[in-house]
């Protein structure tokens, strides 16, 4: 990195966050509505890039640990009166010790049946919201009363907003200072052989039970906070739907980026809502979308930008990072890259 | 109800469920792909056979003969379009793809048909039989007739025609086969197409005892999905009991234990089959290459 790039840093971040703030002058209570959303499936997308993309476990659970990181917050604000600064981390943890122990299949099973199983997970915690109807009140759902500050209420979508986009921004953070250490590292290398991770000395199902836990944890906090935006949680929020919005911002923004996260909870929270009153027209292009984009991006959105330079590519190892060098093995294989010397990913 | 009653009931949900099962199985040895729109190419051939029976007013057979076309060649048409090109990248990407279509039919589905329910008469209008203590209706003998006699013919098919073979030799080794001559291409058409035309065959089945729906589907496939894991996923045989297997358990948990626990008796056979005997029924262990 070069002075200028280090001059012009603080300046980029100091825009785009003055950016940020101004969002909700610009909006009426429906677009901060849909804004809100964004924050909320960045938190999502990027907690199960984290698992999907990086770690490469295919597995489907990410909307039942959102629901799960809803349905507390729902039961300990409303029912018990906790303030947000309490419930939106005990979703966070509570999930992920759900979710670390949801990396015991993984353990044993990888690719389809690893996502069959986290699929039937999933389906089965939507069948729990619906009939243990003393804690979840059933398919009435909960209300979410509005988190409050020292008195400060965040009501109403404007004023929400403040609280999401810092949970949205710290969470981002978080996610790229994990994905950078040695942890986030070795998710890489477990995706790409766990054989050369085990060569490598690292401990395959310490870290994937890290993994799924971390995953949990950004699908609970993300519960908690869809549960504020929308203000009531009803079990069929986290069906099948909500995994394929899921799984489609992942990769359609672009796996194994946060970027590509960012941009596709952007993508796919706000286009859907152009054609709300037509459901038919509406899957028809969403499906045609998710069909298009796969087949001629298969790295996704960032992945395209990034080729063709709009993009940085991501690093999570910092110093010189040599040209890629085009490796022989066909197939599935075909993006391993050198381990050690830096591993890229686009 | 008697045990009887709920055995030869089960049996007739789980023929449709083997079918299901045995396209999902059939798509997978071959390509490796989970076929996540399977659902709906039992939704199309329900639906064409229902506008050529009930709307056109063909006669049975033609009607019949007409929605298993529809359905293979919509199978044929997705791999052909989509999954060919992509078959080596991730799962994810994968199963994204096969959604995208399964939403993309259903929505076309809603155009013509909306969010109305329909129903689509049984193939035999006959009373319900008596069979050793059970009441049957001819609907349910004739699923599992033809679900049996669709494996047993697919079975044979795979030993005694050139083109079987051929399949046989592309799901062991895509390379292997590639270089004997097999047109690879070829039997990937015909695999989804075959696949897709036993699914068209289970909606029409499954239209007098379920409704009609742009929907239908996932239900459909959610126990395909059990019924296949439970046979392993990889073997015909395992795809035909699973199917029947799954379909006798709902029926007994149903009758015997609650309703409510016979909505999740899929699930729960997905999880507790892949946590006790991952390779299924009939699968063999798999062996991990470095």
């Amino acid at each position: 990195m070069d002075r200028t790039a280090i001059m012009k840093k603080p300046l980029i971040y100091g825009g785009l966050a003055a950016a940020l703030l101004a969002v909700p002058l610009l909006t009426n209570g429906y677009t901060q509505y849909v804004v809100n959303l964004v924050t909320v499936y960045v938190v999502l997308g990027v907690g199960l890039n984290i698992l999907l993309g990086y770690a490469g476990q295919f597995a489907f659970a990410n909307a039942a640990f959102m629901g799960i990181g809803a349905y507390i917050t729902a039961i300990l604000s409303s029912q018990l009166g906790l303030p947000f600064w309490v419930c939106i981390p005990a979703a966070g943890v509570v999930t992920a010790l759900i979710g670390t122990a949801c990396a015991v299949p993984a353990m044993r099973m990888a690719s389809i049946y690893l996502a069959l199983v986290t699929f039937a997970f999933a389906e089965l915690m939507v069948w729990v919201f619906i009939n243990w109807k003393g804690v979840t009140n059933g398919s009435n759902g909960i209300g979410v009363s509005a988190p409050d500050l020292f008195g400060y209420v965040f009501r109403g979508d404007q004023r929400l907003y403040y609280l999401l986009l810092p949970c949205c921004l710290t969470m981002l953070w978080l996610a790229s200072r994990i994905l950078k250490s040695y942890i986030g590292r070795s998710f890489v290398i477990i995706r790409e052989s766990e054989i050369v991770a085990r060569c490598n000395g690292i401990d395959v199902s310490r870290t994937k039970m890290i993994a799924f836990g971390l995953s949990a944890f950004f699908g609970g906090v993300g519960g908690a906070l869809f549960a504020y935006t929308v203000g009531l949680v009803l079990p069929q929020s986290f069906g099948l739907f909500q995994l394929v919005i899921h799984i489609a911002i992942v990769v359609l923004g672009g796996m194994a980026s946060l970027a590509g996260a960012i941009i596709g909870a952007l993508l796919l929270t706000t286009l859907p809502e152009f054609l709300r009153d037509f459901q038919s027209l509406q899957e028809v292009m969403f499906g045609t979308a998710l069909v298009i984009v796969a087949i001629f991006m298969p790295r996704g959105i960032a992945g395209a930008l990034t080729r063709f330079g709009i993009l940085p590519r991501e690093m999570l190892v910092r110093g010189i990072v040599r040209e890629r060098r085009p490796v022989a093995t066909p197939g599935r294989d075909q993006d391993l890259e050198p381990i050690g010397v830096g591993v890229t990913h686009d | 109800m008697g045990f009887m009653t709920l055995l030869t009931a089960g049996l007739a949900h789980g023929g449709l469920y083997a079918l299901v099962a045995l396209g999902l199985v059939l798509i997978y040895k071959t390509q490796g792909i989970v076929n996540w729109a399977h659902g709906e190419l039992l939704m199309v051939g329900a639906f064409s056979g229902y506008t050529a029976f009930v709307l056109v007013g063909l006669p049975y057979p033609l009607a019949f003969l007409i929605a298993v076309l529809a359905g293979a060649l919509l199978g044929a048409v997705m791999e052909r379009v989509a999954f060919r090109g992509i078959v080596h990248e991730h799962h994810a990407t994968l199963a994204l793809v096969a959604i995208g279509f399964s939403v993309i039919i259903k929505g076309l589905a809603r155009i013509p048909f909306g969010a109305d329910v329909y129903t689509l008469p049984p193939a035999v209008d006959a009373g319900p039989l008596r069979f050793a203590g059970a009441i049957v209706t001819a609907q349910s003998v004739l699923t599992i007739t033809i679900s049996v006699g669709i494996a047993l013919m697919l079975l044979a098919i795979f030993r005694y025609t050139r083109t079987g073979r051929q399949m046989q030799a592309t799901q062991q080794n895509l390379n292997g086969a590639r270089i004997v001559g097999v047109n690879t291409g070829r039997i990937f058409s015909i695999t989804w197409a075959l696949a897709a035309a036993v699914g068209a065959v289970a909606g029409l089945l499954a239209g007098p005892t379920s409704l009609l729906y742009p929907d239908m589907g996932s239900e459909f496939l959610l126990k395909g999905f059990a019924a296949a894991v439970l046979g392993g996923f990889y073997s015909v045989t395992g795809a035909i009991v699973g199917g029947l297997l799954v379909g006798v358990i709902e029926m007994l948990i149903g009758g015997y234990i609650s309703t409510a626990f016979q909505q999740v008796s899929p699930f729960l056979i997905i999880i507790i089959v892949l946590f006790v005997r991952p390779h299924g029924l009939f699968g063999r262990r798999p062996v991990e290459r470095v």
